[in-house]
């Protein structure tokens, strides 16, 4: 037995407890790349960064310029940025406190400390590295917790769907960003596209995977990766394969079949992703591709909201 | 202990209550801060001889309230019998027209209550203060700061003799259950809070998860044909039994208040229709009013036929002229409390209160006399406390909080309470929103 309002915490405690934690990594990420490339490229590259969370617009509004400081403060910190690092911290451990009562007494404790780290901020100034470390520390400690202490019943799979949902989204938006600032920005050196790409890797933890997969750097072996990977825990189909075992805890559904819309559109997607070439999506087009991809997650959110969180009454 | 590793272990404690997120939230800045509810490590300490004379006062002392609420709801026996004035007990901020002739499970009306006691310095007796018949809290801070006195101090467990109170949760669970109107099913027992944002809050996660039951907001709550369900994943779940932890006033906008956002519109019809329990009960707030307080000795003569156990603290009621008098030309010496409020709110202490806010209350207690009751000043007795800006002991004043709890037929009440103690050296004053703090109460199984 599980309330939906309780659910529904659960769902975005895993949300924004992912959404920071990939905000920390691709901070943190781009500020070590551009340590060591020319000072005139820095606005360039800061920019994608402000679009890969999809908080552009907002952005210029507060900023002038994109740089490591403003970067850090409206993606690390600020309280106007509503998927700000802090703001996550502070909304994952907002539905936590609502619920801690379905919580193990570790789990909470552990996203209420990181919390207390996260509002520290505020007084003393911050190092960026310092800060992104505490908050990625933060993300694989409430994993580790997660895994370690919390019963695998609906509330756990809830949890997951709204970790692996959001981390397919925001791989996604990675790729789409950057192979799109590649295409289309201003032309790079060589040498630098590999920065990037590395970059990229780093920023999902899967640089090193990547090496041993495919040695060189190349843009179609990168893509293939990210999004078709069957066995790195940030690729799109890993994560959409995860959302799809949890959706069918939750309803009982058998593979094959689905209980809901949101089981209908992961199931749709996942096949695609088992079953496509990188060579085949890129026929179709990458950023047409991903595009749609961004779209569906969107909608399997609202999906699932619908399904167990607010559904109507009939009296 | 030396004192460096004292002020080592107290640091250590208040971490360990700012990690769990013990706090409770205060609103003057805007933001809702949350506060430490400050805790002294040195531990108050009760002889088992002065604890059975509290216990069995306090045992007597809810069986009567309870008799009172089934009386006043039901025959008003004791109306006829005029032992309490009808006025009074009808013009009672918290009586309820609703419930005259409702018959709630097992009688019980008053499940769960907290009474508040202070030992006079002068005699060493407990004198009863006020009766909290409503929803009480603060029992989550006993236990946890048992809790936290164990982590801290395993040692001093070891040597001395200390009652357990770890039971409580699972004694009220009990009680709740078997308020359940369907038998035979495994009752379903929610907890009902008002959010997130009420100041208990912790304390309603706290009692939820050590009973092992839901914890519901009103909007995880519908009324379908007089039946209670909870929305779940998975569709409507019945539910048996709500300890509720919101205010009479907001438990239902079709029956009560109707700007209320945290009950359930349709929760009284249910409740009549006996489809669903509720502890406590509605309308006990006429048992715990202040002005009635000043009765309960004489309840429990007249249901139980004995002598009180435990004594009140003399009680001047305003709405009895001669009182009045009494009152209005001694404020400077009084404490003058509302009748329907807690917490400490609409309080005069009139020893330490200028002559501006004694005027003003001079003119309250003129317009509205019967909500108003004055008391002595009551010397409290002093505990030894650790005063961080000696980095020693020093005296402090104290009171004392037990949780009852009644099932039908006994009281049970977990040995010790809340002790609230004032952190301000010579202050009387203990509530947590005017800068008090707690200790734990160690109840010992002899007298050494």
């Amino acid at each position: 037995m599980m309330l939906s309002r309780i659910a529904d915490s659960l769902f975005w405690i895993g949300r924004y407890m992912e959404r920071a934690d990939n905000t920390a990594r691709i901070l943190d990420v781009n500020y070590h790349m551009l340590l060591e490339q020319p000072p005139n490229t820095y606005k360039l590259r800061w920019d994608p960064l402000i679009a890969v969370t999809g908080e552009r617009t907002r952005f210029y509004q507060k900023h002038e310029d994109a740089s490591a400081q403003t970067a850090f403060d409206f993606l690390g910190i600020s309280e106007d940025n509503p998927n700000s690092i802090k703001q996550c911290i502070m909304n994952a451990r907002e539905n936590a406190r609502a619920i801690r009562d379905r919580l193990s007494r570790e789990l909470w404790e552990d996203i209420n400390s990181l919390y207390h780290r996260v509002m520290r901020v505020h007084d003393q100034g911050e190092d960026l590295t310092r800060f992104c470390d505490a908050v990625k520390r933060g993300g694989h400690r409430f994993h580790g917790v997660c895994d370690a202490t919390l019963a695998r019943d609906e509330g756990w799979h809830f949890v997951q769907a709204g970790c692996v949902l959001e981390r397919a989204e925001m791989t996604a938006r990675i790729l789409d960003v950057h192979y799109h600032q590649l295409l289309e920005g201003p032309p790079i050196l060589n040498e630098s596209r590999n920065h990037l790409w590395m970059a990229v890797l780093k920023s999902v933890a899967a640089f090193e995977f990547y090496k041993r997969q495919y040695g060189q750097i190349e843009p179609a072996k990168v893509s293939e990766l990210l999004l078709l990977d069957a066995r790195h825990p940030r690729s799109v189909r890993f994560n959409l394969s995860a959302l799809q075992s949890s959706l069918y805890a939750i309803s009982g559904s058998v593979p094959g079949t689905y209980a809901n819309e949101a089981e209908r559109l992961t199931g749709k997607i996942h096949e695609r992703l088992m079953y496509d070439s990188i060579e085949e999506i890129f026929a179709g087009g990458l950023h047409n591709f991903l595009t749609d991809l961004q779209e569906s997650c969107r909608t399997i959110g609202e999906q699932i909201t619908g399904a167990y969180f607010h559904y109507a009454v009939v009296a | 202990m030396p004192l460096e590793s004292f002020e080592e272990q107290r640091k250590l404690a208040d971490l360990s209550y700012l990690v769990q997120g013990i706090t409770f939230t205060v609103y003057s800045d805007g933001r809702g801060t949350e506060r430490l509810f400050p805790f002294d490590l040195v531990p108050r300490i009760i002889p088992r001889s002065e604890w059975d004379v509290i216990e069995r006062g306090l045992a007597q002392r809810v069986m009567a309230l309870n008799l009172y609420l089934q009386d006043i709801y039901g025959a008003q026996r004791i109306l006829k019998d005029q032992v309490i004035p009808r006025n009074l007990v009808f013009s009672c901020k918290h009586f309820r027209r609703e419930m005259v002739g409702l018959n709630v499970p097992r009688d019980i009306y008053i499940h769960v209550s907290g009474i508040d006691l202070v030992r006079d310095s002068r005699t060493g007796q407990y004198l009863v203060l006020e009766d909290n018949a409503r929803s009480p809290s603060g029992i989550s801070y006993v236990l946890e700061n048992r809790l936290v006195m164990r982590r801290t101090f395993p040692r001093a467990f070891e040597v001395s003799e200390v009652m357990p109170v770890d039971h409580y949760p699972s004694e009220l669970a009990r009680i709740l259950r078997s308020l359940s109107p369907r038998s035979g099913e495994r009752p379903v027992v929610v907890l009902l809070t008002p959010g997130l944002y009420n100041s208990a809050y912790f304390e309603h996660c706290f009692l939820a998860q050590e009973m092992g039951i839901e914890l519901v907001e009103g909007r995880d709550l519908v009324v379908v044909d007089d039946v209670v369900y909870m929305k779940t994943i998975h569709g409507l779940t019945r539910v048996d039994v709500i300890y509720r932890r919101v205010d009479d006033d907001f438990l239902d906008p079709l029956a009560f208040r109707s700007d209320s956002m945290v009950g359930a519109a349709g929760l009284i019809n249910a409740y009549r229709a006996g489809n669903i329990a509720l502890a406590n009960a509605i309308g006990t707030g006429v048992a715990d009013d202040k002005a009635i307080y000043a009765y309960v000795p004489a309840f429990i003569k007249y249901y139980l036929g004995e002598d009180p156990i435990l004594m009140n603290v003399d009680t001047y009621l305003c709405s009895n002229p001669e009182h009045l008098c009494y009152v209005l030309d001694h404020l400077h010496e009084l404490v003058v409390k509302a009748v329907g409020e807690s917490g400490g709110y609409g309080m005069l202490m009139g020893p330490s209160s200028d002559k501006k806010t004694i005027e003003d209350f001079r003119q309250r207690l003129k317009a509205d006399p019967r909500n108003y009751i004055a008391q002595p000043v009551i010397p409290l007795s002093r505990v030894p406390s650790f005063d961080p800006a000696i980095g020693g002991m020093s005296p402090r004043h104290v009171d004392l909080r037990p949780y009852c709890l009644y099932d039908g037929e006994k009281v049970t009440i977990v040995p010790g309470g809340l002790t609230r103690v004032a952190l301000q050296r010579g202050s009387l004053v203990v509530n947590s929103s005017q800068g008090g703090g707690s200790k734990d109460t160690w109840v010992l199984r002899g007298d050494e």
